[in-house]
Parts: C-alpha cells; sequence; structure tokens
C-alpha cells in the first residue's frame, strides 16, 4: 500500500488562549518573544543611529526616554522577563541533553538556569558596558 | 520547507541568546538611567560610543539583535496563525515577510558591527 502525505490540520480558534490561565500565560510568554524582535529593531536603530552622529543619537535617547514611551517600555520589559524566566522553565521540561540517568527535576534545572542567567548578566555588564 | 529546520534552529538559539542577554542589556540602556538605578548612564553617547569601540561588544550586538530577529519572527509568525492567517499562500505570505525582516535585520546588524571596524 504506497504511503500518503498527510497534512496536520490546524485546530485551534482564534482566541483559545482566553480559555484559561495558563494559556493566558503561554500566549504572554510567545508574545514576550515577539518583543524582543521589537527590541532588537530598536537596537538597530540605535546603532543607526550611532552612526549617524551624537545629534542623532542623543535625539533617539530622548525620545526612549520620554514618558509614555518609558512606561510603555516598563511593560514591554516585563514581557521580555517574564519570556527568559519561562523559557528557563521549559529548558528544565525538554531537557534535550540529558546528563544524567534520571532527568533532573525541572525545578533544580530551572534553579541551574537562573543561577547561570545572573553570572551571564554580570559578565555582560563588565564586559559588555565597561562594569559598574 | 527545505529551510525549514534551519530557521526552527536559529529560533531555538535566539531563544537562548534572548532569555540570557536581553533583560540585563534593555535594563542597562532603557532603564538604569532614567530611573536612577544606576550610577553612570551606559547608553549615554560617550559611554556607548567608547565601547562600541571594542570588537567584543561589536559582536555581542550583532548576536543579540539577529537571535532576537530570527526567535521573535518566527514566534510571530504562529501567532498570526493562531489569529487566523492560515492556509499555505498565508503561511508563504508570512515566511517571506517575516524571514526577510529576520534576515535582513541580521544582515544591517552586521553590516553596523564591521563597519568602521574591519571597513
Amino acid at each position: 500500500m504506497p504511503m500518503t502525505s498527510r497534512e496536520y490540520a490546524w485546530k485551534r480558534r482564534p482566541g483559545w488562549w482566553l480559555r484559561n490561565r495558563r494559556y493566558l500565560m503561554f500566549q504572554l510568554r510567545e508574545a514576550g518573544g515577539v518583543i524582543c524582535a521589537l527590541y532588537g529593531l530598536v537596537l538597530l536603530n540605535m546603532l543607526v543611529q550611532l552612526r549617524a552622529g551624537e545629534s542623532a543619537y542623543t535625539a533617539f535617547l530622548d525620545l526612549l526616554r520620554t514618558p509614555p514611551v518609558l512606561y510603555l517600555n516598563v511593560v514591554l520589559f516585563a514581557l521580555v522577563v517574564w519570556h527568559a524566566l519561562t523559557w528557563f522553565m521549559l529548558i528544565g521540561k525538554a531537557q534535550p541533553i540529558q546528563f544524567t540517568r534520571q532527568p533532573l527535576p525541572w525545578k533544580v534545572v530551572f534553579g541551574i538556569n537562573v543561577l547561570l542567567w545572573l553570572g551571564v548578566s554580570g559578565a555582560v555588564v563588565y564586559l559588555i558596558f565597561g562594569g559598574i | 520547507m527545505l529551510l525549514e529546520p534551519i530557521f526552527w534552529s536559529l529560533f531555538s538559539l535566539g531563544g537562548f541568546i534572548t532569555a540570557f542577554l536581553f533583560p540585563v542589556t534593555l535594563f542597562l540602556l532603557f532603564f538604569a538611567a532614567p530611573f536612577h538605578l544606576w550610577p553612570t548612564d551606559p547608553a549615554a553617547y560617550s559611554t556607548f560610543g567608547g565601547h562600541w569601540k571594542e570588537p567584543l561588544v561589536r559582536l555581542f550586538f550583532f548576536v543579540l539583535i539577529g537571535g532576537s530577529l530570527f526567535h521573535g519572527t518566527h514566534r510571530l509568525k504562529f501567532m498570526l496563525m493562531d489569529a487566523g492567517f492560515k492556509g499555505r499562500s498565508a503561511e508563504a505570505f508570512l515566511d517571506v515577510i517575516l524571514n526577510g525582516v529576520a534576515i535582513f535585520g541580521s544582515l544591517g546588524a552586521l553590516f553596523y558591527a564591521v563597519r568602521g571596524w574591519l571597513f
């Protein structure tokens, strides 16, 4: 009997993520990922303005620091942090590389990743931004 | 179809990059000085421009921008499909637009990372 390919039917309806809190948290994580791309474009524009000179760069920075943009950034930053924390949670649940005979409890892996995150953040402060 | 594993891999790599590197970077550049949470302004022209001369800093921002774009655009694709952009042509359209943003955005970051350093 010849093999035929079958496409997986897309069953989820629009708004499925509003049905309960877990789905909503999942979708907020997804939104956090999209916000990261938005910030990627903001950083790219920052490099463009840096290249353009001090006045262009300072004007761009001043725009980012006007109260409406600044407070919008606080909300978006919260989504970025939520994205990071839930990413560390899912590493513990997926564990593509298993170092031990039994998979480690996901909370242990989450804790290790958070410690690693703090270490990496400290390294970024000193190596990229020149320290405090 | 052929490129799908590559985009999934870049999505996953971008997830690690954004999770580990984005919060501290955004905090220092956008919130530290305006909220008086840091003794200096890491985003100030003289400060950031000074650090920007270092190759490691340029590499860091190239990786950060590229990783975030490949991660976020891939997520946006599936969020839009959830929202009703279904079917082969809709998916192909999203692939072209969103992967185009990720590819050209990353190339733009690479250009600014090497401009003034290598040429």
